[in-house]
């Protein structure tokens, strides 16, 4: 296997042939070392865990102060968590560094919008483009319902949001007219030709 | 519980087709972050430096594909978009005009995807690897992004981890590893906390 790990250049594998560039870490060869075991409660009356009745507290919760076992202590930047509170603050999004993942609610509003008039465009005149009359409003109410909410983790601008905004108000604008010329004013729309 | 702070991300690398899959690396000041998004989701996966033991790229054919794929159909549709194009001003009409060019069109499109093939350069498959998972890096998909990358990820590894090791320290220790363990008996192996592992009586 000499030659193929941190070499510079892409050096063949000896196995396969395929070009390999390898880069190894001194993590690979670190020794494991094994992980906490709770202490079982030996005195009547000691402090024991939360969730472990018969395991020995260690220290609480930074969250909800309950008494936690060295099974239960969740270290996260170090802070201490209880599993309860690690997967409240995943779910409710508090500590950042454990989301894993996001809504695009601005490209929900822009498809809202967009999606429609494609299909107005390309189905002109079918029955199905009057779905345009109901997405634009949905447009902007998603656009305004999630215009707090958290955006991409690496961040993101709102424009999407405007753009899907504008996009709906100009859709809604453009229904409207349409029914005025048609049912207002039957002298100039199309029951005028027949 | 406290929101903890933002952190300030770098763009690292990016691939994929705008609008449908895009999948990207970021570098915060202690992990790496791939980010894989389509329309409307993004998933994130976060490889802190310390735990990074190995980041292997292996160099994939698709580059030769794409462009042998790409330039057959450019290729077939360009001669046949000439053999049907009206050779004299006159002979332009109503009927052929839409068809040439819609086909232009499409070519022009098929063109613009080769180029990009072509200027993104020779595709990889990146892998990194910690103790608990190997996984792939889809936005280090070609060779000049993910040399780029590593650059830019290997200094800040080495220093979360203390150290860089030489390609002989690392053959060494891998025949180390590649060499058959003494074996232990059973009876020096004890077992009296269920929740503790097993240890060796030395």
């Amino acid at each position: 296997m000499e030659g193929v790990f941190n070499q510079p250049d892409f050096a063949p594998c000896p196995a396969c042939g395929v070009p390999l560039l390898t880069e190894v870490f001194p993590a690979l060869f670190r020794k494991t070392t094994a992980g906490q075991s709770a202490q079982a409660v030996m005195v009547e009356g000691e402090s024991s865990c939360f969730y472990h009745a018969e395991k020995k507290a260690v220290l609480p919760c930074d969250a909800c102060g309950r008494f936690l076992c060295a099974l239960c202590d969740c270290l996260v930047h170090g802070s201490h968590y209880c599993p309860a509170c690690l997967e409240a603050g995943k779910t409710k999004g508090k500590i950042k560094s454990l989301e894993i993942q996001r809504t695009h609610y601005d490209n929900i509003a822009l498809s809202l919008v967009i999606l429609p008039v494609a299909f107005l465009v390309t189905v002109i005149f079918s029955p199905f483009s009057v779905i345009g009359l109901g997405t634009a409003p949905a447009a902007i109410f998603v656009a305004i319902r999630y215009w707090n909410a958290p955006q991409s983790i690496v961040g993101r601008s709102r424009i999407r949001f405007v753009i899907a905004i504008l996009i709906a108000l100009l859709e809604i604008a453009g229904w409207i007219i349409l029914f005025i010329y048609i049912f207002l004013a039957p002298h100039h729309g199309i029951h005028a030709r027949y | 519980m406290e929101s903890t702070p933002d952190i300030k991300y770098i763009l690292l690398s990016r691939s994929g087709v705008p609008l449908l899959y895009r999948a990207s690396s970021w570098l915060a000041a202690d992990h790496l972050l791939s980010i894989e998004s389509n329309v409307f989701t993004e998933t994130y996966k976060r490889f802190y430096f310390r735990d990074i033991q190995a980041i292997l790229v292996h160099k994939t054919k698709r580059f030769e594909i794409w462009n042998l794929v790409l330039g057959i159909v450019v290729l077939g549709l360009v001669l046949y978009t000439i053999a049907i194009m009206p050779k004299t001003a006159s002979d332009w009409n109503d009927n052929t005009t839409p068809g040439v060019i819609a086909l232009a069109g499409i070519t022009a499109l098929l063109i613009l995807a080769l180029l990009l093939n072509l200027i993104g350069g020779r595709t990889c498959t990146t892998f990194l690897r910690t103790a608990v998972q190997i996984e792939r890096l889809p936005s280090l998909a070609r060779v000049r992004a993910t040399r780029g990358a590593l650059a830019k990820i290997h200094p800040l590894i080495v220093e979360a981890q203390g150290g860089e090791l030489s390609a002989e320290a690392v053959s060494e220790q891998m025949q180390e590893w590649s060499e058959p363990a003494p074996e232990v008996a059973s009876s020096q192996i004890t077992r009296d906390d269920p929740n503790a592992p097993p240890r060796l009586n030395s």
